[in-house]
C-alpha cells in the first residue's frame, strides 16, 4: 500500500478508511499496529481492532479512530491531553499530561481509546504519526489512506445512508 | 509525665531525609532547651530515640543496637510514614522494617512528612511540655499544603486522582453497583497532584497541620459513588455521575440533533468493552461520528472545536 500517505501527497488531507467488503479478517493490521506501537505482538494493544461474524449480513467491521473533525475524546478531555492536530488533521493523546480519568474510554462511540492498567493512561491511533503501520500491511486494501472529503462521502454511503 | 525530662537521641534509619529536615527546622522553631528537652549525640547519654525511616538491612542492625544502649524508660518516638509503615519504601528490596518490626514503639508522628509545627505539637502532648506562650509558633504557615479533602456532591468517581497519586495515598476498590475511594492518611506526601488534576474540581487541600494520631494502617472512604450498568452486558463499567458529566461536557461543545444525540446517549450506556466487541454498535458508532464530522465539514472553516474548547 502506499508509503507516502495520501492520494494527494499531503498528509493532512488523508484519512484512514475501512471497507468491510475487502476485509479477509487476517488481522495483520493488529499485529502490526502493536509491534509499532509496544515493540511487541501483542493483539490487546492494538489501537485498531478488526471484528468478525460467521452469519448475518455483516461479516466484518473495524473499530478504528476516524480521527473526527470534532472529536468527542477531546471534548471531553479535563487536561486537554487529546487535541486534533490543527496542521495534520490527527487526534492525538499525549500520555505525558493525561490523569488517568477514563472519559475518553467512555465518549467515545466506537470506545477506540482504552486504558492500559500499567501505565494508568489512555492510549488510542496517532497515525503512527504519518505512516500508519496498519494501511501498510493490509494486503487486501480493505484499510486504505483517501483524501477527507473522499472519506466522507464513503462514510456517509456506508452509514448514514441506509438511515437518511 | 511531669518530671520527665526527655534526653533525645535522633537516628535516620534510611529514610529519604524529609522528616530528619522537618526535625531540625523544628529545633529552629521551638527553643527545645528551655522547655526541658535536650538533644544527645549517643544513644547512651538518651531516653528518647527518635526515629526516622523505614528501617533497611543496613540500619536495622543500627535502630537495634542504639535502642540497646538507651537509658530508661527507653521511649520510641516514630517520626513519618516510613517509620511507621515503610511508606513510600514499602515493598523496597532492601527494606527490613517498619522499626516497629525490631522494637516498640510509643508515640507515631505520621505525614509524609510531618511538618515542624505537628512533630513539634505532638511531643509536647506526649510530653506534658509547657508550651503556653508559644502559639504563634504553630501558626499554619502560608502556602501550605494539608490533606486533600473531597468535595462528595462534586465527585464524579472517575478516579483520576486514584491514578495520579504518586504515594497511592488514595485507592479504589469497586464493588457491587458501588464505587469507594478510600485515602490513606498516613501515605499522602501533599504534593496536591489530585487537587490539580480533579475534573470537577471537587479535591481541595486543606490547611491543617495537625498530627495524626490515627492508626498506623487506618484508611478512610472520601467518596461513594453508584456505578452504571451496561445495557448489553449488565456489568458495572463507570459511574453514573461520570456518564452524566461526560454527556454535558459534550453537549456543551458538539451540537447534536436529536436522533443522533439520542443515538449518543445510548451508546454511551454501553460499557466500552461491548461497544468494541459488536459489529452492529461498530456500525452504529461509525454512523454518530461520521454524522458529526458531516457537520463539522460543512461550518465555515476554523470555526471548529479548538475555540470552542474553554480552558480550565
Amino acid at each position: 500500500m502506499s508509503g507516502t500517505g495520501t492520494a494527494t501527497g499531503k498528509p493532512q488531507d488523508g484519512v484512514i478508511v475501512y471497507d468491510p467488503r475487502l476485509c479477509t479478517g487476517c488481522r495483520y493490521c493488529e499485529l502490526a499496529c502493536s509491534v509499532w506501537h509496544t515493540g511487541r505482538i501483542e493483539i490487546g494493544k492494538s489501537r485498531l481492532r478488526i471484528l468478525f461474524s460467521e452469519s448475518g449480513p455483516d461479516r466484518f467491521a473495524a473499530v478504528n479512530c476516524q480521527h473526527c473533525d470534532d472529536p468527542l475524546c477531546a471534548a471531553v478531555c479535563p487536561s486537554e491531553t487529546i487535541r486534533k492536530d490543527a496542521a495534520t488533521g490527527w487526534v492525538l493523546l499525549h500520555a505525558a499530561t493525561c490523569i488517568g480519568c477514563e472519559m475518553c474510554v467512555l465518549a467515545c462511540p466506537l470506545a477506540v481509546p482504552y486504558f492500559d492498567q500499567a501505565l494508568k493512561v489512555a492510549a488510542k491511533c496517532d497515525f503512527c504519526y504519518g505512516d500508519p503501520e496498519c494501511v501498510k500491511h493490509c494486503s487486501s486494501g480493505a484499510l486504505r489512506i483517501v483524501p477527507k472529503s473522499e472519506a466522507l462521502t464513503m462514510n456517509e454511503a456506508q452509514y448514514l445512508s441506509a438511515k437518511e | 509525665m511531669g518530671a520527665f525530662d526527655p534526653r533525645i537521641f535522633r537516628l535516620d534509619a534510611s529514610g529519604c531525609n524529609g522528616c530528619d529536615v522537618e526535625l531540625v527546622e523544628m529545633t529552629a522553631l521551638v527553643p527545645l532547651a528551655k522547655l526541658g528537652v535536650s538533644l544527645v549525640d549517643q544513644p547512651a547519654d538518651a531516653n528518647v530515640l527518635v526515629v526516622t525511616g523505614g528501617a533497611n538491612f543496613k540500619s536495622r542492625p543500627e535502630l537495634e543496637a542504639a535502642y540497646k544502649a538507651l537509658q530508661a524508660p527507653k521511649i520510641v518516638v516514630a517520626v513519618g510514614s516510613c517509620a511507621a509503615t515503610m511508606g513510600i519504601f514499602k515493598g523496597g528490596y532492601a527494606m527490613a522494617g517498619p522499626p516497629d518490626a525490631a522494637l516498640s514503639v510509643n508515640l507515631y508522628i505520621q505525614g509524609c512528612p510531618p511538618g515542624p509545627q505537628a512533630i513539634f505539637r505532638a511531643l509536647a502532648h506526649a510530653f506534658e511540655l509547657p508550651t503556653a506562650g508559644l502559639e504563634h509558633l504553630l501558626e499554619v504557615p502560608a502556602a501550605h499544603r494539608g490533606h486533600p479533602q473531597v468535595d462528595q456532591a462534586k465527585c464524579i468517581g472517575c478516579a483520576a486522582c486514584v491514578n495520579v497519586c504518586p504515594a497511592q495515598a488514595i485507592t479504589l476498590e469497586d464493588r457491587t453497583g458501588e464505587r469507594e475511594i478510600r485515602f490513606t492518611h498516613q501515605d499522602c506526601i501533599f504534593c496536591a497532584t489530585c487537587q490539580d488534576v480533579c475534573p470537577s474540581q471537587a479535591i481541595s487541600l486543606d490547611t491543617q497541620v495537625a498530627p495524626w494520631f490515627g492508626a498506623k494502617d487506618a484508611s478512610q472512604s472520601i467518596s461513594r459513588q453508584p456505578l452504571a450498568q451496561c445495557l448489553a452486558c449488565g456489568g458495572a463499567y463507570a459511574p453514573s455521575e461520570q456518564v452524566r458529566w461526560s454527556v454535558k461536557k459534550i453537549a456543551e461543545t458538539i451540537a447534536m440533533d436529536a436522533n443522533v444525540q439520542a443515538q449518543f446517549e445510548r451508546s454511551i450506556a454501553l460499557c466500552p468493552a461491548c461497544r468494541r466487541s459488536s459489529l452492529s454498535e461498530a456500525r452504529h458508532a461509525k454512523a454518530i461520528l461520521t454524522w458529526v464530522t458531516r457537520e463539522a465539514s460543512r461550518r465555515p472553516a476554523n470555526g471548529g472545536v479548538e475555540s470552542k474548547r474553554s480552558g480550565r
